[in-house]
């Protein structure tokens, strides 16, 4: 479904050179769960971002459901991010000048879907977040668990190959954070294939499989040293 | 593709903007309208014919210094017979008024002398039978006046007289269905009556201004000859001779008698000048309502880019969300053009009723013509197109705002 091959980032100025993501691989199969973890500032969320064609990339191949991607123009990843994924961003983001049925609209309006399917989707994908009586509500109406839920379903409308979240759970409480993710573990097993950002372990323990990034490069957890020492910083804090 | 729907949903968030910027434009096309409707008008009076051969004539306002009214006859006379004997002289006329002077005298004509109301106003150029071959007026119907009609008068004492020479539109005024060659009709409510016996074509009154406009080609020749201290010259050169003659003319009056001034601004004046005098204000108005159109153009463009720079700034973010959605850049240039054209709609409805209205409320306050359609119609596609012109670059400045703008921390 995803599969980066030594893919690389990298961030240009007039003195000097910054590698966001270095020989990146990564394979995400259909159908998976993936985690993605590490700390601030080690490539996660430019991970995302190139993942969810949101940016490109400097150097390396990047495969979605079968498309190499990097030398696709402007419109056909606009293309690709409408017709096969899906984002929840850890703000939202949904557009306050529209209530709820106009945001989650808004990505099959660029389809150029009916209005009749537009609307069957919209209601089923608000009902499959248990805000179908909401349809009418503007975001700053709603508390931050529903606005979450709203970009889920936002998100789940168009029936994407692929959900990539990017700390999903970021700006909920804790009891708001939970039935979100027990939302994003149902549509897992509903069959979609999710990529998480995340930098809560407790989060990432929920996912079928993790991968940890550290300083822009997939790390295997059991061999990295500097995983010992930030699992036993962690494992202390916890104990 | 077009979303109608939710950019008219967002706009009805944003009513404060949007409905200042619709009054805007519903202002600027309300003014704009009638100013350049104004301005036609004016240029259009500019290039109205005096019904003169104007490339030849030179005026000379002459007022006589110590000399008798009653004694001024025999002066003219000599004038008279000096300029048209001036070499580059065609012919020449001693007048009251002539077409674009300022000042004249206007009188009624009426078909009966007990009748109220007058069928028009005219104006009355009292001038001897030198009068057509000076002016170049062409004479459609009847005859010139003869030397032996001349009558010399004291000005206060003039009263109609038994022959006239009128202008084909006086003629349509008095006769629509016929022609007055030989009809008489009343000057003033005198009951003295004058047979017409000729028509020229086209003679304008002295007058420029707009109050004049209903008889502004109602002129009355009258085969007289007023004395008084105060008088003009026409003198019509010879092809070529004009610039000659404006030197020579006048140093031959002075010549010929030097209890004379001639004013400095109005004394001996082409007839180029006459008429650049004569339209100052039109050209001045015109002039002023033409800034005013492209500073109000000018506002409202940078009103609407302002606002649009604005709403860009501000939706940066939600512009990221719609690229990470899906949409092109041309969705996103699309979004703000049909925004801003939603908007200039709602303007120019506006603005094209208001238009409609001033100019009825200055058509019954002013007298003024009403507005053509076209003006309406041409001033609502300018508007749009300004409208979309302005938006154009703070809409190609959206379209550019990368995805991943969507991902950034508020």
């Amino acid at each position: 479904m995803l599969k980066m091959t030594h893919l690389s980032k990298v961030y240009r100025t007039e003195v000097v050179e910054t590698y966001a993501l270095r020989d990146f691989n990564i394979d995400v199969k259909e159908g998976e769960f993936v985690a993605v973890t590490g700390p601030s500032g080690s490539g996660k969320t430019t991970f995302l971002t190139i993942a969810g064609l949101l940016e490109t990339f400097s150097g390396g191949e990047y495969h979605l459901d079968g498309i190499e991607v990097s030398n696709l123009n402007d419109n056909a990843r606009s293309k690709i991010r409408n017709e096969k994924i899906g984002f929840i961003f850890q703000a939202f983001n949904l557009i306050p000048d529209l209530n709820v049925f106009d945001n989650i609209e808004v990505p099959l309006r660029y389809r150029g879907m009916k209005a009749a399917e537009r609307k069957q989707r919209i209601m089923d994908s608000l009902e499959r977040v248990g805000l179908a009586s909401r349809a009418k509500h503007y975001p700053a109406e709603l508390s931050g668990g529903q606005q979450q839920r709203v970009a889920i379903a936002r998100a789940l409308a168009g029936s994407p190959r692929l959900l990539l979240a990017d700390e999903p759970t970021g700006n909920l409480d804790t009891q708001m954070a939970r039935s979100v993710l027990e939302l994003l573990e149902d549509i897992h097993r509903e069959g979609a294939t999710i990529v998480m950002v995340t930098h809560d372990p407790e989060l990432a323990a929920r996912a079928q499989r993790n991968v940890h990034i550290i300083d822009g490069q997939v790390v295997d957890l059991s061999e990295d040293p500097r995983f010992h020492t930030v699992h036993a910083e962690h494992t202390g804090t916890t104990a | 593709m077009l979303h109608i729907k939710p950019i008219v949903v967002a706009l009805k968030r944003h009513k404060a903007g949007t409905v200042l910027i619709a009054l805007q434009i519903a202002l600027t096309l309300a003014i704009v309208c009638n100013a350049l409707f104004i301005i036609q008008q004016r240029i259009g009076r500019l290039s109205r014919p005096t019904g003169m051969v104007e490339s030849n004539l030179l005026a000379i306002q002459n007022r006589w210094v110590g000399v008798d009214d009653n004694a001024t006859g025999p002066l003219i006379k000599s004038d008279l017979q000096a300029l048209r004997q001036l070499a580059g002289v065609e012919d020449a006329i001693s007048t009251n008024s002539f077409p674009l002077r300022g000042g004249g005298w206007s009188m009624g004509v009426r078909h009966d002398p007990d009748a109220k109301k007058p069928v028009s106003s005219a104006a009355i150029y009292a001038v001897d039978d030198h009068a057509l071959s000076t002016m170049g007026a062409k004479l459609i119907a009847g005859r010139n006046f003869r030397s032996d009609e001349i009558v010399w008068v004291e000005q206060k004492a003039y009263a109609a007289s038994p022959q006239i020479i009128i202008t084909k539109a006086l003629s349509d005024k008095l006769y629509p269905n016929g022609s007055a060659l030989g009809k008489t009709v009343y000057i003033t409510d005198t009951a003295r009556p004058s047979t017409v016996i000729g028509i020229v074509e086209h003679l304008q009154v002295p007058w420029s201004g707009t109050w004049s406009d209903s008889f502004s080609d109602c002129v009355v020749l009258v085969p007289t000859q007023l004395t008084g201290n105060f008088g003009s010259y026409l003198i019509r050169s010879k092809p070529g001779q004009l610039a000659a003659i404006t030197a020579t003319a006048p140093r031959l009056l002075i010549k010929n008698n030097r209890l004379r001034t001639f004013s400095r601004d109005r004394g001996v004046r082409t007839f180029e000048t006459v008429r650049a005098q004569a339209y100052k204000s039109d050209r001045g108005i015109a002039l002023l309502m033409g800034v005013v159109c492209a500073m109000l153009l000018a506002i409202t463009a940078a009103g609407i880019v302002g606002l649009t720079s604005f709403w860009v700034g501000q939706r940066r973010r939600q512009i990221g969300v719609r690229r990470a959605l899906g949409a092109t850049r041309h969705d996103i240039l699309g979004y703000f053009l049909t925004e801003n054209l939603l908007i200039g709609i709602a303007g120019v409805v506006i603005g094209a009723l208001l238009a409609i209205g001033i100019n009825l409320w200055m058509v019954t306050q002013f007298e003024m013509a009403r507005l053509s359609m076209t003006y309406v119609a041409a001033g609502v596609v300018a508007l749009l197109l300004l409208g979309q012109g302005a938006v154009l670059a703070p809409a190609l400045r959206a379209s550019r705002v990368s995805p991943v703008e969507a991902t950034r921390s508020v």
